[in-house]
């Protein structure tokens, strides 16, 4: 067994447990280390030349799925082979160390408080106006410290989440820009719309369907808003934002595609399902003497998720 | 103090004699000394080498999350060389065919070229993605172990609080890393954090637009902002949390299972070297080698296939990378509360499932080590580790907790459950209103039965040993148990302290014919 | 070097597999079989028909409607098979819609997807193989046509050039119309109510022509005011060169529906692999 060579480490010295090589400890773990160190020469091996692989695979063009095979293959073979060695090659044990305790003393605990409250007495009993100041201006620098950490980053939202680019005659144009004619959409289709000028802007986003006009249940004071059965809703979910722009045109419900917030499109976008409090913002619209679909005015409310200003 | 002439006697340490008769210094000593002179590391590198690892598998999961973040930050390093954290548009001209002549931002166009421009890229960067998915996996197993047995009771509660931590960073910053390529998918994730910050009462549209540069989409700055923080704030703190962890570790020491020889007051296992080194090395490259075996077998965010953002456009089936799936399920199963009046809104329906409900989460994961001894009264050290059916209520709890956050995993994908199962997407979205409360209850109880019905069989759990049955010549049966096999547990050794020198007394050969030649080289280092 | 790393030959690549396969081991084979030869070479026909589109530049679409001849044989098969539901002149009934005036388009779509005759009473009609030869669908196409005149709500067959298509512009389209339902990569997923968009791995050309002109079932219908001749071809170019043939370079594409699926590999694979390691690697308890 285990012997100790007679210091303990109180001098200095270094305490140096021997260990006999017949010691049951030093055997290895595997009962047939011949073969377990065949195994491991094996997996090595198989690590190089994986290794080699992926250089040569590398070195010709490579191709994707060949180097992930033959790297991984190489980086595994050779890590099983290291662990197959520390685990059956090396001493079995098992062995063990002491816990030696880093909890100190109760007399250095109680020199420690008495250091932190003598002296603390010194500092804030004595000036205990300094101290005030200190805090005072420790609390001011972390206010300060906000400006331009948070402040610096953007600007004020003032009347941002209110407003749209939408205005009173806006044209109604698709994603290239061109405008909309009332001809241009059969009933059943769908487009997805911008204020003329504001192509791709986020608040602008506004889904355009065209409903046979008999199955629009319009809604108090809106019985002008759909012309020709051209009902448009933003584009915004009122629960999270993401863009309404799956159109269910048998159902004539709008789903939103990340967290599956339905809406009627022929009830003036209401909400009928899913997480979202609120109906879709409705655009009203007209056609002018042209044709062409436009704005009679913008959105009457804040279009997307709710927020802490919204009333 | 140690000094040259202070050195014990021990001829293994000695390579010969030169011909003038003169001790040649063996060249690693020579080599210590060097070191040690200047640094001091020979008595402290001792114990090191000396430190004890117990053996159980379960307290290798850490070593996953350590190695895999160890793999995010080399792959991570070698793909910042080629990334362009820009949303600066550019017309695509790369290698991919159908996306040549598209407007798209520099961010994606770059994540594109390190895919298919770049050789090796793209092993490379979906290694770094399936690191990532990993490594967070690996943070919930590890976490998992450290909860069913206890070991993140007294004296052991800052270093659970600093686990917590680390896994608040490393979710945070796998999403953040997820939305850098700017693609469609994750275009997707970004809005959806500019709704959650729109949320919070009072200060959310000023956070989100200072965050943000603006109303959403921003500025632009959003991109380099995130890539600044993806690859320099997060993974430094991250970093140094992971140092202060290791160190709390090897300070405190590791707990270990109750078992022979292993007492409150030391350590049982596998001594630092040689072994527990090699077999730590060898799971380092095991697990490079299943990630990158990964990287590039099997496919990860395709991006060339979902396309670039563009804020009014959007696929279906987006979700989140999968550890983000549990907060994606609870916005999903949130009914659609809001608050209006007074002239303020405070949309309940996004603000309690993406601000409220992980913040309770990790509030109850930062107090928990504190909540249970308040809750049980126990104030006492414990360095030895429950199993855990001894303990049914906390088993049971932590079961209940991860159904629960299971059952919100699996809401997140509604969509797809719905159109694999072919059934209702609103059945589906009803179901899992009600499985979200019921399934964590029913796993409560049947977890809590379990572990009292597992406490009452002895030896169960433990590995069984075949009974060899022969037949003797004359027809008459006999059954022997089969021998041992090392690691069994059945006949352990007392364990002994790690021995530094093999006496090899007067024999030149060791002891045992069967003993291969291992055995003889490693002792001796 | 970034040039270079594409300009790997396929011819190199097929050279390199063979001995990067015997090295693999017998097991991967099959990984690599339907991961990296299947990923490999769709970008590279992409890349082919990309290169060089054919300078001869046809109408995008052209649509015709099946000679008169089939008419009459049209008649009878929708008077055996289709007039049950449909009415005797296609008039509709309780049970099925009218068809008087839906074009060739629509009933080819529907016929030839195998998705009329309906084979239960379900939510929604199934893809299934259809059970009409393709002159049989012609015929009764013929026959409704003939009902009532063509007009842009009812169209006839269309016949897809994709010479001329940009798949650019067919990725920007889709994404834009098509993604919120199908996926961005094409397949499908469900929508409320038991309905779904299916997938679009099957569809031939013609019949995602006719399925954006006609808008069957829950999909609106993009009309020519909407969407122009080439637009289509893009789309549809884009459907079958890119989402049916995709270039999964990465390797297997795990079903295509993103990380969902990706997650259960990071976890099982991944955690569960690894796991399975630790478990060898310590001592149990």
């Amino acid at each position: 067994m285990t012997t100790t060579t007679g210091r303990d480490g109180g001098d200095g010295t270094v305490r140096s447990p021997v260990a006999a090589f017949d010691d049951p400890h030093m055997q290895p773990y595997a009962r047939h280390p011949e073969r377990a160190e065949r195994v491991v020469a094996v997996c090595l091996l198989f690590g190089v030349l994986g290794f080699v692989g992926y250089g040569i695979c590398f070195w010709v063009g490579g191709q994707t799925q060949a180097e992930g095979a033959l790297l991984g293959i190489g980086l595994f073979g050779f890590g099983f082979g290291l662990s197959a060695w520390g685990k059956y090659l090396m001493p079995r044990g098992p062995f063990s160390e002491e816990r030696h305790s880093y909890v100190s003393s109760q007399a250095e605990v109680e020199a420690m408080t008495a250091a932190v409250v003598d002296r603390g007495k010194m500092v804030f009993r004595r000036r205990g106006i300094l101290g005030g100041i200190l805090g005072l201006g420790a609390a001011a620098f972390g206010v300060v410290l906000t400006f331009p950490l948070l402040r610096s980053l953007g600007p004020q939202p003032k009347k941002a989440l209110f407003v749209t680019d939408w205005k009173k005659g806006a044209y109604v144009v698709d994603t290239n820009g061109k405008r909309v004619h009332r001809d241009d959409m059969e009933v059943g289709g769908m487009l997805t719309v911008f204020p003329e000028g504001f192509v791709g802007q986020s608040v602008d986003q506004t889904m355009m369907v065209r409903a046979s006009t008999s199955d629009v249940k319009t809604r108090p004071g809106r019985d002008t808003w759909g012309p020709d059965g051209y009902l448009a809703y933003s584009k915004l979910c009122t629960h999270a934002g993401c863009p309404v722009g799956l159109y269910m045109e048998q159902t004539q419900q709008l789903l939103c595609p990340c967290h599956q917030s339905l809406f009627d499109v022929l009830d003036g976008g209401t909400q009928v399902f899913g997480p979202a409090p609120r109906p879709l913002p409705q655009l009203p619209l007209y056609i002018d003497e042209a044709g062409f679909l436009r704005a009679q005015k913008g959105y009457d409310e804040p279009v997307g998720p709710g927020f802490w200003e919204r009333s | 103090m140690t000094t040259l002439g202070n050195r014990p006697a021990r001829g293994l340490r000695q390579r010969g004699t030169q011909g003038n008769g003169k001790v040649k210094a063996d060249p690693v000593e020579a080599g210590v000394r060097w070191l040690d002179v200047r640094l001091g590391v020979a008595k402290g590198g001792r114990v090191f080498l000396d430190k004890i690892f117990p053996d159980h598998w379960s307290f290798l999961l850490g070593e996953i999350a350590l190695y895999s973040f160890v793999i995010l930050i080399v792959t991570g390093i070698w793909l910042s060389l080629f990334f362009n954290a820009s949303t600066a548009e550019v017309i695509y001209h790369g290698a991919y065919a159908p996306l040549r002549g598209v407007k798209v931002s520099a961010a994606y166009a770059s994540t594109i070229d390190i895919s298919f421009g770049v050789r090796s890229g793209m092993v490379i960067r979906q290694m770094h993605h399936w690191a990532a998915d990993v490594v967070l996996g690996s943070i919930a197993v590890h976490m998992c172990r450290v909860f069913f047995t206890g070991a993140y009771r007294k004296p052991r509660e800052a270093n659970w609080i600093i686990g917590v931590t680390l896994l608040t960073l490393g979710l945070a910053n796998g999403f953040i890393g997820y939305s850098l390529p700017d693609d469609l998918v994750s275009g997707t994730g970004i809005r959806l954090v500019f709704s959650f910050l729109l949320s919070m009462p009072v200060v959310g549209s000023y956070l989100g637009f200072f965050i943000f540069g603006g109303n959403y989409p921003g500025d632009g700055s959003l991109i380099p902002r995130f890539f600044i923080l993806h690859v320099l704030v997060l993974p430094l703190v991250i970093l140094g949390l992971i140092t202060a962890h290791l160190t709390l570790l090897v300070r405190q020491k590791h707990t270990q299972f109750p078992g022979k020889g292993r007492t409150e007051h030391n350590v049982v296992g596998t001594p630092m070297y040689p072994a527990f080194i090699a077999k730590t090395t060898g799971y380092l490259f095991m697990i490079a080698g299943v990630l990158w075996a990964l990287g590039g077998l099997v496919q990860i965010n395709p991006i060339w296939q979902f396309g670039p953002y563009a804020p009014y456009k959007i696929s279906y089936a987006v979700q989140p990378d999968w550890y983000m799936g549990w907060l994606d399920g609870a916005l999903r199963i949130m009914p659609s509360w809001e608050f209006a009046s007074f002239g303020h809104t405070i949309p309940f329906e996004v603000f309690l499932p993406a601000i409220v409900f992980p913040g309770i989460c990790f509030g109850v994961f930062y107090a928990w080590p504190f909540l249970e001894a308040w809750l049980t009264g126990d104030r006492a050290d414990h360095n030895l580790l429950d199993r855990p059916r001894d303990k049914p209520r906390r088993t049971a709890l932590g079961a209940a907790a991860l159904a629960f956050f299971f059952t919100l995993f699996s809401a997140s994908s509604t969509d797809v459950l719905a159109n694999f199962f072919q059934i209702s997407l609103n059945s589906v979205l009803w179901f899992f209103r009600f499985a979200t409360v019921l399934v964590p209850v029913v796993v409560f109880f049947v977890t809590w039965r379990l572990c009292l019905d597992l406490a009452l069989t002895p030896h169960s759990g433990k590995r069984k040993r075949t009974n060899v049955v022969t037949r003797s010549a004359t027809g008459e049966y006999a059954t022997t148990p089969s021998d041992d096999r090392p690691g069994d547990g059945h006949h352990e050794l007392e364990p002994t302290p790690v021995p530094v020198f093999i006496d090899v007394g007067d024999r030149a050969e060791p002891v045992g014919a069967d003993l291969g030649s291992g055995v003889r080289r490693i002792p001796r280092r | 070097m970034r040039e270079a790393g594409r300009g790997r030959g396929s011819g190199r690549v097929i050279r390199w597999l063979g001995p990067g396969l015997v090295v693999s081991g017998v097991a991967l084979a099959g990984l690599l079989g339907s991961g990296a030869l299947a990923g490999a070479s769709p970008s590279h026909q992409a890349a082919r028909s990309q290169a060089a589109p054919s300078q001869a530049a046809g109408p995008p679409i052209s649509y015709s409607l099946p000679p008169d001849s089939y008419v009459a044989p049209g008649k009878v098969l929708f008077e055996a098979n289709c007039s049950s539901c449909h009415g005797t002149d296609a008039y509709g009934s309780d049970r099925a819609p009218n068809l008087v005036g839906v074009g060739a388009a629509t009933v080819d779509f529907w016929v030839s997807t195998g998705r009329m005759p309906l084979a239960g009473s379900a939510i929604q009609a199934v893809r299934k193989p259809p059970r009409f030869t393709r002159t049989e669908t012609l015929q009764i196409a013929a026959y409704v046509a003939s009902l009532a005149p063509v007009t842009p709500n009812a169209p006839s067959i269309p016949a897809v050039s994709t010479s001329v298509a940009g798949q650019a512009d067919g990725l920007d389209l889709f994404v834009l119309d098509c993604a919120a339902c199908h996926t961005v990569t094409g397949a499908g997923d469900a929508l409320a109510d038991g309905y779904f968009a299916p997938s679009l791995h099957v569809a031939t050309k013609t019949q995602v022509a006719e399925a954006i002109r006609t808008g069957p079932g829950n999909m609106p219908r993009f009309g020519p005011g909407e969407l122009s001749d080439k637009q289509v071809a893009d789309v549809v170019s884009y459907v079958t060169g890119v989402i049916q043939q995709p270039d999964n370079g990465g390797g297997l594409g795990i079903g295509g529906i993103g990380p969902v699926a990706e997650g259960f590999v990071a976890l099982l694979v991944g955690i569960g692999g690894l796991m399975l390691i630790a478990f060898w690697l310590g001592e149990r308890a």
